[in-house]
């Protein structure tokens, strides 16, 4: 009932401190700590959410999964749009990223975006990373609220 | 303008021969009516109207909860002290006001 309101007032002030903290001893604009915090949190919570499923058969199925299942666990929605290049290149876009709807509605603010979604991409590689697939996740906003999340596949 | 409404309040209060549930409403002058609506927390809610408006009190008890709330309070950038900016909260207040049956646009 009131939990998604929670996550989202926390997140908020989870983001401003981190914020105020890297602004007091280090350099400007420090979002590794925010990404390493959402890295912990995916990697942890993934265990959780597949409690009871089988083996993904390949990678695009474990990328199926974070669109469906994963994503609406957390946000209450499904991704809108996966794409890929079968490369170990996937875009997943979200057209209403929960953390952005309440900013604003087009280019007002969008230099503070990339701080309301560091923490979900840390989310996402730490998920991964728990499911056995190494990747780098960095996202990218043109307009709010509308997110695309990449995620690069690191093959060794 | 603060100073009048407070005064207002204040005297609207003392005046009352009962005791008065909700306080001070809004007056109405022969050119407008100015509607008042505080919340628990403090916060004041003005809106001017014409002189024929119904229900506003509802209607400003609506703008807190569901323009206001949504999109100043859960915006992490807008600080509560200053001046809104939003351009989001301009747009949503808009629609809002216009869909709902106190604004009417009647050729004058």
């Amino acid at each position: 009932m009131a939990d998604e309101v929670l996550f989202e007032l926390l997140h908020s002030e989870l983001v401003s401190y981190v914020l105020k903290n890297s602004e007091k001893d280090k350099k400007h604009g420090d979002l590794s700590t925010l990404e390493y915090v959402g890295f912990s949190a995916g990697y942890r919570i993934i265990e959780r959410l597949t409690k009871e499923w089988p083996r993904f058969k390949d990678e695009l199925d474990t990328m199926k999964f974070i669109c469906t299942d994963f994503w609406s666990s957390i946000n209450k929605k499904q991704i809108d749009n996966l794409r890929t290049n079968h490369q170990g290149v996937y875009v997943l876009q979200d057209n209403a990223f929960r953390f952005l709807t309440r900013l604003s509605a087009g280019r007002q603010y969008l230099e503070m975006a990339p701080k309301y979604v560091a923490f979900t991409c840390g989310l996402i590689r730490g998920a991964l990373s728990n499911l056995g697939i190494n990747s780098m996740v960095t996202a990218e906003v043109q307009s709010m609220p509308a997110c695309k999340f990449h995620i690069q596949v690191q093959r060794i | 303008m603060y100073g009048m409404l407070f005064s207002l309040k204040s005297f609207v209060s003392k005046i009352s021969p009962l005791d008065t549930k909700e306080g001070f409403l809004y007056y109405k002058t022969s050119k407008y009516a100015l509607h008042y609506f505080e919340t628990p927390s403090g916060l004041k809610f003005i809106l001017n109207t014409d002189v024929n408006a119904q229900n506003v009190r509802e209607l400003l008890q609506q703008i807190y909860s569901q323009v206001y709330v949504e999109y100043v309070v859960k915006n992490p950038v807008c600080n509560m002290k200053e001046p809104i900016k939003s351009e989001l909260f301009r747009s949503k207040l808009d629609a809002f006001i216009k869909q709902s049956n106190v604004f009417v646009s009647r050729p004058m």
